[in-house]
């Protein structure tokens, strides 16, 4: 037999050329992986700007801890995956722009996240059923999953009497809500029109039950009923409306009734974890780059062919 | 050049490409006495090249496997363009038609026409940077000027949804020159304003607003949808008690605009043929010569290094064979 042959290092060398061959003939293989298609919908309502959440250390708005958030989250969005975003105030939204492939338009969409601002709002109201509500239908007919983020505070509180009817809408829509703020009751802070902080709303800044319509008590239970003047009585409400706090069995009923999951935001993974949620993910086929499989082999047997030798062990092989 | 990988960590791997150094990778001849061997250059010179052959082969391997690619590049050009802020009105009124009704089957609202046509628009602009706000009864930031013209598109699709909302002109003027701060001047610079109503301005903004417009150096485009039987821009007060901001808003802004001092022209559009005219009529006039840059995407070098790297096992192969044995 040939002696070259019999020498280990020209094996080597032969496989790890046969491997570079298969590199170059099969470059990658079709794979599917997961893309994500988003409208995020923020909520820009005063309560918003209550500071419940700590970043390095410092207290920060809910609508910055989102937006922070979702420019983090667009960084480890697949590419393919499309991000659309809305805001939602008074009892509407508005789509700002439908959504984009994240990775040509990131700095478009970062730039856009980032401008956010509660002074968008077009109105002061936060009716959250109904804005759920038309947002949905609005984007019914869109397959991209809604991804409604609010802190649940109605403002003013809903009358049980009128409540938003979801089941025209349910199951239509893919989508999430995702729940925004702390469990404990924080002020509103309240903001000049030069945007500057002037304090925190008080108790008689806002209202405090929902005088729209008829009250939903028996009327011989309200003080001072009259069915045309005083539908709600004479006594002047009381609540803790001008505080807020995260209604999350407010949200989660309404996801119920909707058909969308519900999440609470506490950061990025635990957001990041919610979204890649299996039901809102677009199966696509992707050709995945597998050349390193081939060079790592050529590599591996290039090194087996250089490794040093072990001079002192070698008398031991030779007889 | 600037190179990137994408995987840096695999970098560590190009410690093998050290290993030639201590290996020729031949097999050993047996000889009774090296220093009988005569010293031979040309044999030194063939040993370094095929241990660095096999270097260049293992950092190939390796800098393929880690996805060498030269980063994204930008190259300045001179071109004919212009900066264009589109500052749309998203007021409920723009969902009408230009009869004042609410659209029926053969006629467009007010918004589907001004989506249309400044669809094509942005179709036409190709070296424009763009950049799109609005306003209703506040300013809303849509898209930073940008060259992507598929985020315009998409930012001017978004207008299909249902509009809210009042007419608050100043703050919607104020947010669209925002967009030119920080950007370099260069070509022209716009701002479209595509409304169908207008309101009055008050004094202090009117102030900011001169001076921002001042500043910034911006040509202002007033696109005009005038709804049938509604006062225009260019009417004149029948009665002198009626001759103010309140009563005909649209007349005593575009009395302010003519006062900016700067580069401004209306446009009353009572039809979707008149836009067009007026979209026309930018395309034609707005094409300053303006430096833009040009992006070269990223480029990917892991072919390069895995075809370099193939090259030279093969090359090693060759010398291999080579190798006699006495």
């Amino acid at each position: 037999m040939n002696h070259t042959l019999k020498d280990y290092r020209i094996g080597c060398l032969l496989l790890a050329a046969l491997a570079m061959l298969v590199l170059f003939i099969y470059p990658s293989k079709l794979q599917k992986s997961p893309t994500y298609n988003y409208t995020f919908i923020i909520d820009i309502t005063r309560s918003m700007n209550a500071t419940d959440y700590q970043q390095d250390n410092q207290a920060v708005s809910r609508l910055n801890f989102v937006k922070q958030t979702l420019r983090e989250l667009l960084q480890k969005l697949p590419c393919e995956s499309k991000v659309g975003l809305g805001l939602f105030t008074e009892r509407r939204s508005t789509l700002l722009f439908e959504p984009l492939e994240v990775c040509s338009a990131y700095t478009e969409i970062d730039t856009a996240i980032s401008k956010v601002d509660w002074r968008m709002a077009w109105a002061a109201d936060s009716n959250i059923a109904k804005g759920l509500l038309s947002t949905l239908d609005m984007l019914k007919k869109s397959d991209s999953s809604v991804i409604f983020i609010t802190d649940g505070q109605e403002a003013p509180p809903v009358n049980p009497s009128y409540q938003a009817d979801f089941s025209s809408i349910k199951g239509q829509v893919k989508g999430m809500i995702i729940g925004v703020g702390g469990f404990q009751a924080v002020p509103i802070p309240k903001f000049d029109s030069q945007g500057k902080q002037t304090g925190f709303y008080t108790q008689d800044d806002v209202p405090h039950r929902s005088s729209f319509g008829q009250s939903n008590l028996d009327p011989s239970q309200i003080k001072g009923y009259n069915a045309r003047n005083a539908p709600f009585g004479s006594e002047a409400a009381t609540g803790s409306e001008h505080l807020t706090a995260l209604h999350e069995t407010y949200l989660e009923k309404l996801g119920a009734e909707s058909g969308l999951a519900y999440a609470r935001l506490t950061d990025l993974q635990n957001l990041n974890q919610a979204l890649k949620n299996p039901k809102l993910a677009i199966e696509k086929v992707v050709q995945t780059d597998i050349r390193w499989q081939p060079a790592l082999l050529a590599l591996l047997l290039l090194s087996l062919v250089y490794l040093p030798r072990l001079y002192k062990f070698r008398p031991l092989f030779r007889s | 050049m600037n190179l990137a990988v994408d995987t840096p960590w695999i970098l560590s791997g190009l410690l093998l490409a050290l290993l030639p150094l201590f290996n020729s990778g031949m097999r050993a001849s047996p000889a009774p006495w090296l220093t009988l061997m005569p010293a031979d250059t040309l044999s030194v010179f063939i040993v370094c090249c095929l241990r660095l052959c096999a270097m260049v082969a293992i950092a190939g391997l390796v800098l393929g496997m880690a996805g060498l690619h030269r980063t994204e590049q930008s190259r300045e050009r001179i071109g004919h363009g212009a900066h264009i802020v589109l500052l749309l009105d998203r007021s409920s009124s723009m969902d009408n038609s230009f009869a004042g009704r609410a659209p029926n089957g053969s006629e467009e609202s007010k918004s589907t026409a001004a989506r249309r046509l400044l669809t094509d628009f942005v179709k036409q602009r190709q070296n424009d940077l763009i950049g799109v706000a609005e306003y209703s009864t506040s300013p809303l930031f849509v898209m930073p000027l940008t060259e992507n013209k598929n985020a315009v598109q998409a930012a001017i699709a978004a207008t299909a949804t249902p509009a809210r909302g009042f007419t608050h002109v100043s703050k919607g003027l104020g947010m669209a020159i925002s967009f030119f701060e920080q950007q370099p001047v260069t070509g022209s610079r716009i701002v479209l304003l595509v409304s169908d109503g207008a309101a009055a301005i008050d004094h202090d903004s009117e102030l900011k607003l001169r001076e921002w417009f001042r500043k910034q150096q911006v040509r202002l485009y007033w696109i005009f949808l005038r709804t049938a039987n509604s006062p225009g821009i260019f009417d004149q007060p029948e009665d002198s008690r009626d001759d103010n901001a309140g009563a005909m808003p649209e007349l005593y802004l575009h009395k302010f605009f003519l006062g900016l001092g700067s580069p401004y022209q209306a446009y009353e559009a009572e039809s979707p043929d008149a836009l067009k005219q007026a979209i026309a009529d930018i395309n034609r006039l707005e094409n300053l010569p303006m430096h833009y840059v040009e992006r070269i995407p990223k480029q990917d070098l892991s072919t390069v290094c895995y075809s370099v790297a193939a090259f030279l096992l093969l090359a090693l192969l060759g010398a291999k064979f080579c190798e006699i044995k006495r």
